[in-house]
């Protein structure tokens, strides 16, 4: 291509010297490469100035001298300049510029824009980078890659959820979620368990991830992936997207004929282990190795100190060397892999085209009963009916089936949790033979019931979880005249998901069943949830002389609903079926929720020239979950921006200069429904009353206290920015300052127990996030055979609590937490406040140690630590092209916040922790400090109280650590082998790529585990951790697309 | 054109859509799975129902400091259950009793008290909730001292999220007045309903339950207030006591709402909790019959799986109390002294008797009531026969065993035997007494350690387990829950000023004389 260009260009060169000058008429088509006319190509000509534009088709018609210059731009398109040489008719077929995705953005509604009008800050990445160097949840892969997008992902195998968070966090509610919208169209993202989901069952012993709205997306089908990242670009999508908007592009058939495209890809996944445990002393308690049958001892290694040839006897009764076990996780967890198989079958000609794909993805988590596979299609088309009549529509089914995900933050059935904590002297042997005694029940391996045998959870517990999804939009597009379109659309998400689990059957912490019974348990889950949303919208654009104008009018009407039905059964006739009908006591739940939001909305846009661009929009918003004389709401927002570089003269290094500006408010309900008033539940069951006769029982079945004058929330958001392109555009920033005021914030605040309630809904919470954010690309080395790309991006965020009561006393709130660990906000600190309480110190600092039983003491009251959002996040990728070898790099960074590293707690307790074993020799511990009198401690502690003691007492003082870390997130490797394919008819490109994926921690404070690896979906549990979730995994593995 | 005039119809058709752009939003915020109100009793059930406990984890605080420091069932166990057991603190296992009483039966309570206190035809049930809300408000202030009364479990009701604390003076005189109105107040010809729980409508045992409660309440302030003890105890008596078991106050759990603590060492805690020595000795000791009801003990068990046929026995005669004051390694020094095989070889809770996981719990007995009479009548502030009160009670319970599983259930010649072997002595009525109290109320926890309290009996020695952070020998109140000092700070400070620091020491008003 580039060969062909250069010919192109000397070939003009070399005709200008034949051709004199004379004024003529020049028309011609100008289409892009896939042979679709271009409408709206600028053509200018070079030596005056003097341009025009192509119409709907293409064609254009400009006079100029006949050996004039003509430039061609557009946008997404590498420019294109034509000597004119005489010719008269010149069509121009323009190349796509690779960079070219920062240039058009998808805004609201999916209204495709030029990057240039937008006065707020945008982050667009392709299908690509989604797709080559993938992980099983899309979003994942997008980790350091966006300035000022911050994910994480839960550490609860393939489904795991992902948490995304832009611009921080503004309110003090636990769900800070974009809107995710694929197509113009909002898709459900709700999380399902780690506290994070909806009508879950209290009291059942079910703690997965159940997997979050992403996982339905087959990343193949990704065309390009956009953030808006302020509340600007989102005052069209309403309150939902006053976090900011995840705007997903699935491609559509481009009109070039049938094209057929595979793509597959494997990767293999390996659980990386961060511990540094002792391996001196092991299992037993307070210093005594198990030495007769059927200890309980499994999770405590504060036994002996080992020695050559010493014997331990086990659970099981048997005898085993006493000896350590290392390499636990490389001993349990096996190698995952994951297989994706895409097939695409596209087809187009002037009329509209199509694009069907299918896939199946597999994926063996590392956990051997685990396994998530997942199959999609994917159908996206365009069809114009009549010159103005167009249709459109994407549809994408998915079918998912998450078996056995594995339960985590908890300890019943969670594997990861035991083998965490197994003492580091217990043979996985032992445990793999003796999962069963002789009667069928559980062989207990700890007195810690819910510690039970990591195998006899992988064989005897299982869950399985269902969706099928079908979520689409169809749009009609009317074309009234040039200047004047209607357009109607209908769109649904709806998702019905099975989830099915057990309690196994002689698992030892659940009762006996009665006589004739055997015990266990069985959960049947079904919740359906659906999305709808029906909207209009209405579009002028006029252009007069220098001005235009652009107006958009629409409304939109949103519904969803949400049903759960569930049955749980207790103790079976039947042992080993697990059955509703085989169950002794049955207890069945149904709920619903539903709620709406009715919209209308306009926007108009005024240009002047090429360089000046202001837009202003207004909102409505009428939310069926406030009061009646609060719901409706209207809000502005006002954008503006300037190209100073089409204005003014720049210097010759200055080849794009854009100056940007915007304030915009967003109102948002923020709130669950019926929220609005109290609430009673009928028990289940009827209840016998002293002559046996059953009766009612039932009463308030919340702990939240209802508020009834619920109003919306506000934010409102100013920004500026600054884009440049410089150096033959070899180096680009891009810069924004964001200033945002979130206040009336419901939150649920944390009241006294003594209230009869937990929470009470408030509507006065007021925060500031404010920060900055940069993109720089630079390219130092561009020669033939050797490239150099770097894009690097970067935030500074931060925030403060402003308000949080209606009285100035009421400056702290509590908003999750728990075992000592807590996260408030505080009236004047940065939103997420960790506290947590300290060792008892005396004035002089000297920690404090109870005179009696020489434990260390604690303050009463929980003190500040540390703040749980970091403050500066980002990415750098390094992309270099070596004689067509594409090789690329992305390290990324999440620096200044604090975490409780709680998994260390556990450690601790147990054992583990190399804290531990001071003292061992000994066989006491004296903590060094002073006693309540004053006088220097010099009180012997047993060591197994001594360490047990801060989770007792909630200290974790010793486990506050930066949760900072840099990491060489991804990396590739990829070749084109098409030119090498001339002689092969049928097969019109292939590329491969070698991935790899959370390659290495470059750098980390916290002591045995990976900072990120934690499972907390809510922003009031950010940055404590207590059992650790599953192990977080290296992805290694290859992409390979062939095109027929 | 034809389209044209299509798509600006449906236009047309989706502007209607807008029209009304809140209409129908009041119904679709409405839940129409949950009601917005319920029949009073319903709820006044609920409210009856969580008074025992609902879940695993909220017996923890019985099981691990109130049966342990009155001796009764002791863990060696420490970390998550540690308690009584070492007297030391450990703040998980001192809040399910505030959280619990708080939360699931004051929520309801204080509701249907609301609800009804204006409602002519409801005046028994008002007056039936005053009488619980005393019973629940007894517990939590017994356990902890002073606390929130007036102004509690009002979140919903006056929007107050931090009520104050209340002197407990002020709330045990509060308690007397209520008990003594509301009993006084109950009314057999006035409407009342089946689907009450507690007693089925019958007002004359609602009106016994009553006056009974407020014969425990008086009581209590034998200490503190005896002028006030005495004239409650004559006005309870005089309003009538509880008569026999079928009096009794009691949670009849089912295989659906089952007995927790039951469940919980049925289950999570199979080999944690064992009978405490001096329990077990005093049965023992005094050919109590109730030994076999209670005890169960695995002869010869190594370990948990052990703890199983057919080594299971209840011969009272080898019944074997663990002794106070070790853990789950330093306790190897009794096995030579107790012929025992290890930790788990000690007596324990019968799991299929008194805590099968369908054993009823009982709030108040005609037992205690009687010993409790006993005591007054020795103090000579009611007259009657203390002996043969005393004996009543004694039989009362002995008889209530039978109620927990006729495997438990106790024949009456050896009932007759043991009552008159243990006649009242001059001079020791009320250790007596407090003694078979004691027994009385096994299970019944935080009534065991109110009345230890109150009486100094059982004479329990110190726990002598090494490194006891408290002060005196017993462990005198329960701490506040840490999430008041999070979430009601002003008012907890106040309380802290007025009672002492909040630890295991200071004393609750009715036992600071």
């Amino acid at each position: 291509m580039k060969k062909k260009l250069l010919f192109l260009s000397f070939f003009t060169l070399v005709c200008q010297f034949f051709v004199l000058a004379q004024t003529v008429t020049i028309s011609g088509k100008v289409t892009g490469s896939n042979k679709d006319p271009l409408a709206g190509v600028n053509v200018q000509i070079s030596e005056s100035g003097q341009g025009t534009i192509t119409d709907a088709n293409g064609n254009y018609a400009i006079k100029a001298s006949s050996n004039a210059t003509l430039i061609f731009s557009y946008v997404g398109y590498l420019d294109k300049s034509i000597k004119l040489s005489g010719a008269k008719e010149v069509n121009v077929v323009m190349t796509n510029d690779p960079k070219s995705l920062q240039d058009v953005v998808v805004t609201a509604l999916g209204i495709k824009k030029e990057a240039k009008r937008l006065g707020f800050a945008t982050a667009t990445v392709s299908g690509d980078a989604m797709s080559t160097n993938r992980t099983s949840n899309p979003m994942s892969t997008l980790q350091g890659k966006l300035s000022g997008v911050n994910i994480s992902t839960m550490g609860t195998g393939p489904t795991g959820s992902t948490k995304i968070r832009i611009r921080g966090q503004s309110s003090f509610n636990s769900v800070n979620q974009p809107l995710i919208v694929v197509n113009g169209v909002p898709m459900d993202n709700t999380t399902y368990g780690l506290g994070g989901g909806i009508g879950a069952r209290s009291g059942q012993v079910n703690s997965s991830d159940g997997g979050d709205g992403f996982s339905s997306i087959n990343p193949d089908d990704i065309e390009s992936i956009t953030v808006l990242k302020g509340a600007t670009a989102s005052a069209l999508y309403g309150s939902r997207a006053k976090d900011g908007v995840v705007m997903i592009t699935t491609k559509k058939g481009s009109g070039k004929g049938i094209g057929i495209e595979y793509n597959a890809n494997y990767t293999t996944d390996k659980a990386l282990d961060f511990t540094d445990f002792q391996y001196e002393y092991g299992q037993g308690e307070r210093g005594v190795r198990p030495t007769s049958a059927y200890p309980q001892s499994a999770v405590w290694s504060f036994g002996e100190k080992f020695q050559p040839g010493m014997r331990q006897v086990l659970f099981d009764g048997e005898d085993w060397p006493y000896a350590p076990v290392f390499n636990r996780y490389d001993k349990f967890y096996r190698k995952g892999t994951n297989l994706t198989n895409t097939v695409t079958l596209s087809n187009g000609n002037e009329n509209g085209s199509f694009r069907l794909s299918m896939s199946n993805s597999e994926n063996q988590g590392i956990l051997s009963n685990n396994v998530f596979n997942k199959k999609t299609i994917n159908l996206g088309f365009s069809q114009n009916i009549n010159k103005a009549l167009s249709v459109q529509g994407n549809v994408n089914y998915s079918n998912e089936y998450n078996k056995n995900p594995p339960q985590v933050n908890t300890q019943d059935m969670a594997i990861p949790t035991v083998i965490y904590t197994l003492a580091n002297s217990m043979p996985f042997e032992a445990m793999q033979q003796n999962q069963l005694m002789p009667n069928g029940n559980e062989f207990v391996m700890a007195r810690f019931l819910v510690r039970n045998n990591p195998y006899f959870s992988l064989n005897k517990r299982f869950e399985n979880i269902k969706r099928d999804r079908l979520l689409g939009n169809i749009s009609i597009k009317y074309q009234i005249n040039k200047w004047l379109y209607a357009q109607g659309r209908v769109a649904q998400d709806y998702y019905a998901r099975y989830q099915d689990y057990n309690i196994p059957n002689g698992y030892a912490p659940i009762p006996a069943a009665p006589t004739g019974f055997i015990n266990g348990s069985y959960t049947q889950d079904l919740r359906r949830f659906r999305e709808r949303n029906y909207d209009f919208l209405i579009g002028a654009n006029k252009k007069i002389s220098d001005f235009g104008v652009d107006l958009t009018l629409g409304g939109n009407q949103m519904y969803r609903s949400t049903e759960y039905n569930s049955v749980t059964v207790q103790d079976f006739v039947q042992p080993g079926l697990f059955t509703i009908m085989n169950g002794r006591a049955k207890d069945p739940l149904y709920s619903k929720s539903e709620r709406g939001v009715n919209s209308l909305y306009g926007s108009a846009e005024f240009s002047y020239r090429t360089f000046l661009f202001l837009n202003v929009t207004a909102r409505n918003d009428w939310f069926s979950t406030l009061a009646a004389d609060a719901r409706s709401i209207l809000y502005p927002s006002v954008t503006g921006s300037f190209i100073f570089s089409e204005k003014f003269k720049m210097p010759s290094w200055i080849n794009y200069g854009k100056l940007r500006a915007a304030y915009a408010e967003v109102g948002d309900d923020n709130v669950a429904p019926y929220s609005n008033a109290l609430y009673f539940g009928v028990n289940n069951n009827l209840f016998p009353n002293p002559s046996g006769a059953t009766v009612p029982v039932g009463g308030i079945n919340t702990t939240l206290v209802p508020n009834p004058a619920l109003r919306p929330l506000r934010v409102s958001e100013s920004e500026v920015g600054l884009e440049l392109k410089m150096f033959r555009s070899r180096v680009g920033l891009d810069l924004s300052y964001f200033y945002k005021i979130t206040k009336d914030q419901i939150l649920a605040a944390q009241i006294s127990d003594a209230s009869g309630f937990t929470n009470k809904l408030i509507n006065i919470g007021e925060s500031m996030n404010k920060g900055l954010e940069m993109q720089l690309t630079f390219s130092p080395i561009r020669t033939k055979n050797f490239s150099w790309d770097v894009n690097l991006n970067g935030a500074y965020n931060t925030s403060k609590v402003l308000k949080l009561g209606s009285s100035p006393s009421d400056t702290v709130i509590s908003v999750g937490g728990g075992g000592g660990r807590t996260i408030k906000q505080v009236v004047g600190m940065p939103v997420g406040a960790l506290y947590t309480f300290l060792f008892r110190r005396d004035a002089k600092g000297n920690q404090v140690f109870d005179k009696a039983s020489g434990r260390p003491l604690r303050n009463d009251i929980p003190a500040y630590v540390g703040n749980i959002l970091p403050k500066y996040f980002g990415g750098i990728t390094n992309s270099f092209t070596i004689y067509g070898v594409q090789i690329s790099s992305l390290i990324d960074f999440r620096l200044g916040a604090k975490m409780i590293a709680g998994s260390n707690m556990n450690a601790l307790r147990h054992g583990l922790h190399k804290m531990t074993l001071n003292g061992r020799a000994e066989g006491f511990v004296i903590g060094k400090g002073v006693n309540q009198d004053g006088g220097v401690n010099t009180t012997k502690s047993d060591i197994q109280p001594f360490y047990e003691t801060p989770n007792v007492l909630g200290v974790n003082e010793d486990f506050v650590f930066n949760s900072g870390f840099w990491k060489l997130r991804q990396l590739s490797v990829g070749y084109d082998f098409t030119k090498y394919l001339s002689s092969i008819k049928f097969i019109k490109g292939i590329k491969a790529n070698l991935v790899a994926n959370n390659v290495l921690i470059l750098k980390k404070w916290t002591e045995n585990m990976d900072p990120e690896n934690v499972a907390n979906i809510s922003d009031n549990e950010t940055g404590l951790d207590f059992w650790t979730p599953l192990p977080p995994t290296r992805t290694i593995g290859f992409n390979l697309n062939i095109k027929f | 054109m034809k389209l044209k005039k299509l798509f600006i119809s449906g236009l047309v058709l989706l502007g209607f859509m807008f029209q009304g752009c809140e209409k129908g939003f009041d119904n679709l915020n409405t839940n129409r799975v949950d009601p917005v109100s319920l029949d009073p009793q319903f709820v006044m059930n609920k409210g009856i129902i969580d008074a025992t406990y609902r879940d695993n984890f909220a017996t923890l605080q019985l099981l691990c400091y109130d049966f342990g420091i009155v001796q009764q069932v002791i863990t060696p166990f420490g970390s998550s259950l540690s308690g009584g057991n070492y007297n030391i603190f450990n703040p998980s296992n001192t809040t399910p009793i505030w959280v619990n009483f708080y939360q699931s039966v004051l929520k309801q309570v204080v509701y249907v008290i609301d609800k009804t206190k204006a409602d002519q035809n409801k005046t028994n049930l008002y007056n039936e909730a005053r009488i619980w809300k005393c019973y629940a408000f007894m517990i939590l202030t017994d356990t902890y001292g002073d606390i929130p009364y007036n102004e509690a479990a009002k979140g919903f009701l006056e929007g107050i999220s931090k009520p104050k604390y209340d002197k407990q003076e002020l709330i045990y005189k509060d308690i007397l007045k209520e008990l003594d109105e509301a009993s006084a107040a109950l009314d057999a010809s006035k409407p009342t309903s089946v689907g009450d729980i507690l007693y089925g409508g019958n007002i004359v045992r609602w009106k016994k339950f009553g006056y009974s409660l407020l014969l425990r309440a008086a009581m209590r302030l034998t200490r503190i207030d005896p002028a006030a003890a005495q004239t409650y105890v004559k006005k309870a008596v005089a309003g009538g006591l509880m008569q026999s078991n079928a009096d009794n106050s009691v949670m009849r759990h089912t295989s659906l709402y089952q007995n927790w603590i039951a469940v919980h060492l049925t289950a999570r805690e199979k080999a944690n909790f064992y009978l405490a020595k001096p329990f077990v000795d005093f049965l023992k000791n005094n050919n109590d019959p109730r030994l076999q009801s209670i005890s169960v003990r695995h002869v010869g068990a190594k370990s948990g799986a052990d703890q199983a046929a057919p080594r299971t026995t209840n011969d009272p005669t080898v019944q074997i109390g663990m002794p106070m004051g070790y853990d789950d390694v330093s306790i190897k020094n009794t096995f030579a002294t107790y012929g025992t095989a290890s930790l788990y070889d000690y007596s324990q809770v019968n799991l299929t008797t008194i805590l099968k996981t369908d054993a009823p719990e009982y709030h108040l007995t005609y037992g205690q009531t009687q010993l409790l009479l006993a005591e007054a009548i020795v103090r000579g502030w009611t007259t009657g026969d203390a002996d043969a009160t005393y004996k009543l009670g004694i039989r009362a319970h002995m008889l209530q065993m039978a109620e927990y599983d006729i495997k438990a259930a106790i024949a009456a010649d050896k009932i007759q035997a043991y009552v008159d072997a243990n006649t009242l002595q001059a001079g020791k009525q009320l250790e007596q007494i407090n003694n078979q109290y004691w027994v009385a109320s096994f299970i019944n926890g935080s009534e065991t350690f109110a009345n230890f309290r109150r009486s100094g009996f059982p004479a329990l020695t110190k726990n002598p387990y090494p490194g006891s952070e408290i002060k005196g020998n017993f462990i005198s109140r329960l701490p506040y829950p840490d999430s008041e000092t999070i979430t009601n700070q002003e008012n907890l400070n106040s309380a802290i000023k007025n009672q002492g620091p909040n630890d295991l020491n200071s004393k609750v008003w009715w036992d600071s004389k």
